[in-house]
């Protein structure tokens, strides 16, 4: 038996593999979209259920609605600017650091929106907490947010690497780019998703 | 990346010949022991630094209170995450992405070292991509989790033997029912899609591995890590809470609580991947002739149920973040006073919680149906009922989990219709038994103990499934929910329908994973222990819910203690039935007859290969042309 | 052999009855199909009312009637396919080779029919039951929401207290005049709780800083039970109490001595 192993492997196609692979990470944007739908579910369950009047407390300031689509533009800016490279392969090089660019800025936004919460009180013992369920819910969005950054910005480096280097099946590589597609549009949608809910105070 | 080189010379363990290894570099030099070592340094380097920096937290000064507490679980917290992180560079988990990020994705050598080729039993405390070496991996951890949960329940059990044993202190009683349960709901998660599903599956598919090998290595390697996290609980004081973690009594509950998220979260990534793992090879993979009609039933049920868990399992992970920022950075999300409230913690559990059953439960059926044709010597009865049935119950438990909310007060308006979905989902539950007494009728069973497990099934199913239907009516919930009751209900579905089916798969599969045999006499020795003593277990918890005990509780009052004695023997008898179990397959593995091909006769393709199963487990690609159920006389 | 004259041969429906009887497989189904119904239907009629506890109010009368009969029920679905696998099990043989094949059915699509129909059926019996009982209750709750005595549930770790805001006091114990409709304002003090006043047969937990409400007319004079029935800390099995439906004349009675005690018990 071992003698005559001849050799039968995964010869499947780099289209065949390729497409494999952007089904795989579709189905991990399922499990993401699940984990966003909980956060969504929280914000709108909670503000209706306004318990003890605390969901907004009297004072605490809100974030405004721009605010909330400023943090996530970069996702969308990306997404686009990603589609465009798709179509054009010659663009790629410049598009892709294009993207990685927008997606620093908007990290470095939300990560300083995050640092000036405005809605971080004390309690008569002088311990800090979140002052209503508002200022909960928003600081696991854009926590969430800030979590789709590192990984989309390791993605978009990782593409503005290999794009120059050669040392890459072409055609493999191709569906690489179509399934950080998928990625990048999810995060863009994502991103819209939080920007709508955290637009309703 | 999925493309292999393979140099046969390479691979050829049973020739002299010299067998060409990959230089030596990192990966070559990475395994658990490293992974344990970087996991120890990043986890007790966290804790001295975090430690350090809020001067000294555990010296809880009352006029502090809460501050402190939060400290404490933030310091746990973060060590335990940086444990898993740290064992996963460790062993190399990250060398992959590290690589595709630079752009010198790895070699082909490389590929094949990870698949561990040519290599010994080593090869088992690697980061090894063969998804069979991760099916055993898987397997082990299986035992070792039930194992622990089994002897949780031991205690329990002891604890209830009489009324005011005081066996335990309440505390640790309330741990035990808590840590017992999350153990043996994770155990069960995985106890045949983990090694079944990535040992046989991609072998009954024909394929020669799965879609992702290194996603295999890491949900397997993700998952150890959160054994020790679950274990720590013990250390750090144990839970108040049951495994379903309610808050608000999980946001105020001690140390120990922070083991539990931590764990939670880490098995969430572990299930994510090994979903879009099963789920895309058995969508991409499949060999050339097996149209989605002639997919063994076995796969279909594996498939469906981790394409369950990933939309499902996601909830409770963002549940346990929110329990996780309410007690470490003091968000409110639980806490009535400042806008949150139990309920959110409640629905986000079961919106998971529910479909989490059925992820449990269809694995453990669809086995005992991929065992029943074989042994009835008969086609399995309507193929398209099976997956009508797993399917319905599938798409139909995503909107059940309500019920177990019934009592809560949440939305009493919404009782009513949840009551209704949870009723239809009888439906498709009750086709699965008609393919199985289907297939049954008319039958000559062999009398071997994967058929044994069929009909423990029936009967273990058929009393959870009735008694799920009581339970699933408003009005008498009223009476049941919060009872003994309930927990004998999920016990015969969870134990004796799930567990039973995955012992059933232990023992059909297991000539295919070991090379041997398992022993008869051990096996059949602790099938009636296990099955008999399970039955008198949960037939007197049944009576003492219906007497009106309520669940959870470290004691009870006089009228209880005749059901709880009963029970408590029934459980006696379980847990030596799983130790004679256990000792069967130890000592099966090690020294057992050793087994031919295909021992059971069976026509499914993994037992077209021979044992010890090739690294590409076919020489040739198999094609497929017919369903692999064709047993039988043609009927005129 | 041929037959010309199909008519005279056709078997009678009797005929064809005694045919499928005379089969060793149908009478062994047949057989265990009625012992299997018997056993669960006795332990639908016999068991339940000895296990459960005293029916103290309709709700619970309703509980209990509920398990009694959806076991009676289900007793032939669990009868029938208990049947065919002791049928199956009893004809198990033993040896080291598999036992020669049996007939190729790989489906029937009537059977399949037809048991997705009586699944139905059974499911629409149940949800109907349910419903039913369900809009009574709170007929009867809304009917009656005018005279109900209120009474103020409060959870804490690890003990329930009742306050009755008509009569002035907080208590313990939780009594109760019989046949006088009751409105439980059921609230937490921290925790998840679940009042559970068992032989009345309602409960519904108990959450901080939220109220939840369920109504019960006691019918019967006696002692009853007052359980938590969710887990909320080291105590949780020792958080009960007593309870007492009692006739008019005592509750009064019984109020008067706790104001003389001074409002709380």
């Amino acid at each position: 038996m071992a003698n005559q192993i001849e050799f039968y492997v995964h010869h499947d196609s780099p289209e065949k593999v390729g497409r494999r692979e952007r089904l795989g990470v579709r189905i991990l944007i399922v499990a993401d979209g699940s984990f966003l739908f909980a956060m969504i579910f929280s914000w709108f369950y909670l503000r209706n259920l306004n318990t003890n009047n605390a969901w907004l407390p009297k004072g605490v300031h809100s974030y405004t609605a721009a605010s909330g689509w400023w943090a996530v533009a970069a996702f969308i800016v990306a997404a686009i600017v990603h589609r465009s490279g798709l179509a054009k392969a010659s663009n790629r090089k410049m598009t892709s650091v294009i993207a990685l660019l927008a997606l620093t800025i908007g990290m470095v936004y939300q990560w300083n929106q995050m640092a000036h919460m405005p809605f971080i009180a004390q309690d008569a013992a002088g311990r800090n907490f979140y002052n209503g369920a508002y200022a909960s819910n928003w600081v696991l969005l854009a926590g969430a947010n800030m979590f789709h950054y590192i990984i989309t910005i390791f993605i978009a480096l990782g593409l503005v690497i290999r794009g120059y280097r050669a040392s890459v099946d072409p055609v493999l590589e191709e569906w690489r780019q179509r399934t950080a597609g998928s990625w990048f549009t999810w995060c863009a949608v994502a991103g819209i998703l939080a920007a709508f809910t955290t637009s309703f105070k | 990346m999925t493309t292999l080189t393979h140099n046969p010379a390479a691979s050829d363990p049973a020739t002299s010949r010299p067998v060409p290894q990959p230089k030596k570099s990192l990966i070559t030099r990475l395994h658990m022991g490293t992974g344990m070592v970087v996991g120890i340094v990043f986890c007790w380097g966290t804790y001295f630094v975090l430690r350090h920096h809020f001067s000294s937290p555990y010296r809880i000064n009352h006029d502090e209170g809460l501050t402190d507490s939060h400290n404490v679980n933030i310091t746990l917290l973060a060590s335990m995450f940086m444990w898993c992180l740290g064992f996963l560079i460790g062993i190399g988990a990250l060398i992959g992405p590290f690589r595709w990020l630079i752009g010198k994705d790895l070699t082909a050598e490389e590929q094949l070292y990870l698949a561990g080729d040519g290599q010994d039993w080593k090869r088992y405390f690697r980061y090894c991509t063969d998804h069979k070496v991760v099916g055993i991996q898987y397997l082990v951890g299986v035992m070792t989790l039930l194992g622990a949960g089994g002897t949780m329940a031991m205690m329990i059990r002891t604890n209830l033997v009489t009324p005011g044993s005081h066996f335990v202190a309440p505390h640790v009683y309330n741990s035990l029912v808590g840590l017992h349960g999350i153990t043996m709901i994770i155990a069960l998660i995985i106890v045949s899609t983990g090694p079944f599903g990535n040992f046989i599956m991609p072998i009954m598919i024909g394929a020669a591995d799965m879609a992702f090998p290194r996603l295999n290595a890491l949900s397997w390697w993700v998952l150890f890590t959160a054994i020790p996290v679950l274990c720590s609980a013990w250390f750090l004081g144990g839970i108040p809470t049951g495994w379903t973690a309610y808050a608000p009594l999980s946001t105020q509950a001690g140390p120990g609580m922070n083991a539990f998220l931590a764990t939670i979260i880490i098995f969430a990534l572990s299930t994510a991947v090994a979903g879009a793992n099963i789920t895309t090879t058995v969508v991409a993979m499949r060999a050339k002739g097996m149209t989605w009609n002639r997919v063994p039933i076995f796969v279909v049920g594996a498939t469906i149920s981790v394409a369950l868990a990933v939309p499902a399992f996601p909830t409770f992970m963002a549940a346990m973040i929110q329990t996780g920022l309410d007690r470490t950075f003091a968000t409110g999300f639980y806490d009535a006073n400042v806008g949150g409230s139990g309920w959110l913690y409640a629905n986000l559990f079961w919106i998971m919680g529910h479909p989490e059953v059925y992820v449990i439960l269809i694995p453990g059926v669809a086995a005992l149906m991929e065992i029943a044709p074989v042994f009835v010597r008969k086609p399995l009865f309507s193929y398209g009922a099976a997956i009508a049935g797993f399917a319905g119950i599938a798409g139909l438990s995503i909107l059940v989990w309500a019920h177990h909310m019934y009592m809560s007060g949440w939305m009493p308006s919404l009782n009513g219709p949840f009551m209704v979905t949870t009723e239809f989902i009888s439906i498709p539950t009750g086709l699965l038994f008609l393919v199985l007494i289907g297939t049954m009728w008319r039958g000559r069973p062999w009398m071997k103990l994967p058929m044994l497990s069929v009909y423990a099934f029936i009967w273990d199913f058929l009393i959870g499934g009735i008694t799920g239907i009581y339970l699933s009516d408003v009005p008498a919930d009223n009476y049941l929910h919060g009872s003994m009751y309930v927990t004998a209900h999920f016990h015969y579905t969870l134990m004796g329908a799930a567990l039973t089916g995955a012992i059933g798969g232990l023992a059909f599969w297991f000539p295919k994973m070991t090379g041997r045999m398992l022993n008869e006499r051990g096996g059949y020795i602790s099938f009636w222990l296990v099955q008999i003593g399970f039955n008198v277990l949960f037939l007197g918890m049944f009576l003492s819910g219906a007497e009106g005990q309520p669940r959870r509780v470290a004691d009870y009052a006089q009228i209880f203690a005749h059901a709880n004695l009963i029970s408590t023997a029934g459980a006696y008898s379980v847990g030596l039935g799983a130790l004679i179990l256990l000792w069967s397959i130890i000592h099966s593995a090690r020294s057992g007859k050793i087994a031919p091909m295909n021992p059971w006769g069976s026509k499914t393709l993994e037992w077209t290969v021979p044992y010890p199963v090739p690294l590409v487990n076919f020489d040739e690609p198999p094609v497929v042309t017919s369903d692999p159920y064709g047993y039988g006389r043609s009927v005129k | 052999m041929e037959h010309h004259d199909d008519e005279d041969l056709k078997p009678t429906p009797g005929e064809r009855v005694k045919q499928v009887l005379k089969d060793r497989d149908v009478r062994q189904v047949l057989f265990f199909f009625v012992l299997f119904t018997a056993l669960f239907s006795i332990l639908g009629l016999w068991a339940y009312p000895r296990w459960m506890p005293n029916i103290m109010s309709k709700e619970m009368r309703g509980d209990e009637s509920i398990m009694i009969w959806f076991t009676v029920i289900s007793a032939p679905i669990a009868g029938i396919v208990l049947a065919f696998a002791m049928e199956s099990f009893i004809d198990i043989q033993k040896g080291d080779t598999p036992p020669e094949d049996g007939p190729a059915i790989s489906g029937h699509t009537s059977t399949v029919v037809i048991w997705t129909a009586l699944s139905f059926l059974f499911c629409t019996v149940a949800i109907v039951w349910g419903m039913t009982e369900m809009n009574t209750w709170s007929q009867d709750a809304i009917a009656k929401e005018s005279s109900a005595m209120v009474v103020n549930v409060t959870g804490a770790q690890w003990n329930w207290s009742f306050n009755y805001p008509a009569q002035g006091i907080t208590t313990h114990e939780l009594n109760l005049p019989v046949n006088q409709p009751i409105t439980f304002n059921v609230t937490s003090d921290d925790v998840n709780h679940s009042f559970w006043p068992v032989e009345l047969g309602v409960k519904v937990d108990a959450n901080r800083l939220a109220i939840t409400v369920v109504h019960v007319t006691p019918d019967k004079i006696g002692p009853f039970e007052v359980k938590c029935a969710e887990l909320c800390g080291i105590y949780h099995a020792y958080m009960e109490t007593n309870g007492q439906v009692e006739t008019r004349a005592d509750f009064d009675h019984w109020v008067s001595t706790v104001k003389a005690q001074g409002g709380a018990q």
